[in-house]
């Protein structure tokens, strides 16, 4: 199988702190990866990476055999850890937008997944609650038929009704031939939806592979693995 | 880049028109208190200076907004979804560019606009519309329009050019968003070094062409036209080459300096 993520030697530092130091890492085609580390392991740093935010200081990173540009951006389908927005828009506005920008855009399924998620067209960005934001953006990131999904955080500070409900959005509509990455430290929630896993602990990996094999091998949940690996 | 254009344009658009009927108001409240030929009461001047106070308040603060629309996006959470689009940076700097150019063009228009009327409205001219057009027609040739919007563009252009690239780089330097503010700094430092420079090369180089003898092929050189680029008057229309050319780069420097360090340099 194809990679679709190829790093290579990445190094990330911010003057005097490294946030990734030489990680190099493939990620396959069809495979839902679990970044999973503590606030400042370097998940987002890495994240933002792939998607444009960021610059690395060192190293190769290739989306689709592409660096990091426009293209990439294209094939990309990013949810953010924060509300990125426009104020002024309504519901459908942020539907035109992604319509516009990204081919791969699905008008009908994102009109399904709002509908699930208890959203009108109609409604303003601006007044809807976290959960409820959280719930729209995830609605546009899921209805693109991009190659390669990136989602930060995607549970994060949303009450447990919502975070079952955003857990069954992304198991069923996400296309299946594309790959996912998914950072979180809200491990027991999502364990269940990663083919693998990867520890970051300051900047490096320090442990991945496949989630099933490593639940036989240690004997334990991914949870517990976190908790050993990030406890010592 | 016209589809990112059209959700500039939509953002601001709402200010825009808030911007424009408060303007509205504020004109006529003063065209209606002079017309009332009332002079000298403490409550009518003060009211005067009031809304004239206001008026420059008002341009004030719409031009940092149409300007801070660039910052926003280096230093608002909104940045995390313009620098995900499959744009380039180029792309992204000229659609703001150009969307705050269409807004002060639109702007200067329409209170250009909105003065004519309120004049013809309240002041007792013993002219009609039509002949003031006439009159004004007579007295600007083509040329003289041409080198006014010409000299307007490129002022407008290379002034939001060097704001960007000033905000820009500002964030590229200083990652911490309190003093992101030093952008102002940047700026006045780029407008002296890049104004000393036109000076300069101006006055080493003071050959303009006159507009007004363009069929005689003529390029003149005197000491009047040194420190403009351009220089209107009602009978002639120079422009000073150098100055002009040296305008010209160095807006295009700023522009492509600024696509580069959004595209290349910053780090959200």
């Amino acid at each position: 199988m194809s990679n679709i993520v190829e790093i290579k030697d990445l190094t990330k530092k911010y003057y005097l702190t490294t946030a990734l130091d030489s990680i190099s890492l493939n990620i396959e085609s069809g495979r839902i990866v679990g970044i999973l580390g503590p606030n400042g392991s370097g998940k987002t740093t890495l994240i933002k990476i792939l998607t444009g935010l960021l610059r690395q200081t060192k190293g190769e990173v290739r989306i689709d055999g592409h660096p990091v540009g426009v293209y990439t951006k294209s094939i990309v389908s990013y949810l953010p850890d924060r509300n990125h927005l426009f104020k002024w828009m309504r519901i459908k506005d942020a539907c035109n937008l992604f319509s516009d920008f990204y081919a791969d855009f699905d008008r009908k399924k994102f009109a399904e997944l709002l509908d699930f998620m208890a959203l009108g067209i109609d409604m303003k960005v601006d007044t809807l609650s976290k959960g409820m934001k959280e719930k729209l953006v995830l609605a546009l990131v899921l209805s693109r038929q991009a190659k390669l999904y990136v989602l930060d955080e995607p549970i994060a500070g949303v009450d447990p009704v919502a975070r079952d409900q955003i857990l069954d959005a992304i198991i069923n509509n996400y296309n299946r031939e594309s790959s996912m990455l998914i950072t979180t430290h809200l491990v027991r929630d999502m364990e269940n939806i990663f083919d693998d896993v990867m520890f970051l602990k300051e900047g490096k990996i320090v442990l991945s592979g496949n989630a099933e094999e490593l639940r036989e091998e240690k004997g334990k949940n991914i949870d517990e693995i976190y908790k050993e690996v990030f406890s010592g | 880049m016209l589809r990112f254009m059209k959700y500039e344009i939509r953002g601001t658009y709402r200010y825009i028109t808030g911007v424009l009927i408060l303007s509205l108001i504020l004109f006529t409240a003063i065209y209606h208190y002079v017309n009332r030929g009332s002079t000298g009461s403490l409550g009518g001047n003060l009211f005067v200076t009031l809304c004239i106070l206001l008026l420059f308040g008002t341009a004030l603060v719409t031009f940092l907004y149409i300007v801070g629309s660039f910052r926003k996006e280096l230093y608002e959470d909104t940045g995390y979804l313009t620098f995900t689009l499959p744009l380039t940076g180029y792309q992204i700097t000229a659609s703001k560019l150009l969307v705050a150019l269409l807004w002060f063009f639109v702007l200067g228009v329409a209170v250009t606009a909105i003065n004519l009327v309120l004049i013809f409205a309240y002041l007792p001219l013993e002219i009609s519309f039509g002949e003031l057009l006439r009159q004004i027609a007579e007295m600007l040739s083509f040329k003289h329009i041409f080198v006014f919007l010409l000299d307007a563009v490129l002022s407008g252009v290379g002034l939001l050019a060097l704001i960007y690239f000033s905000m820009a780089l500002s964030r590229v330097t200083f990652r911490n968003r309190k003093i992101g503010g030093l952008w102002f700094a940047v700026f006045l430092i780029l407008a002296v070094i890049l104004g000393y420079g036109r000076y300069r090369i101006a006055d080493l180089l003071p050959y303009s062409l006159d507009l007004g003898n363009l069929n005689d092929g003529a390029m003149t050189t005197g000491y009047a036209t040194n420190n403009f680029i351009f220089m209107i008057k009602a009978s002639t229309v120079k422009i000073n080459i150098a100055g002009f050319v040296f305008s010209l780069l160095t807006a295009a420097a700023l522009f492509l300096g600024t696509g580069y360090l959004v595209e290349m340099k910053t780090d959200l």
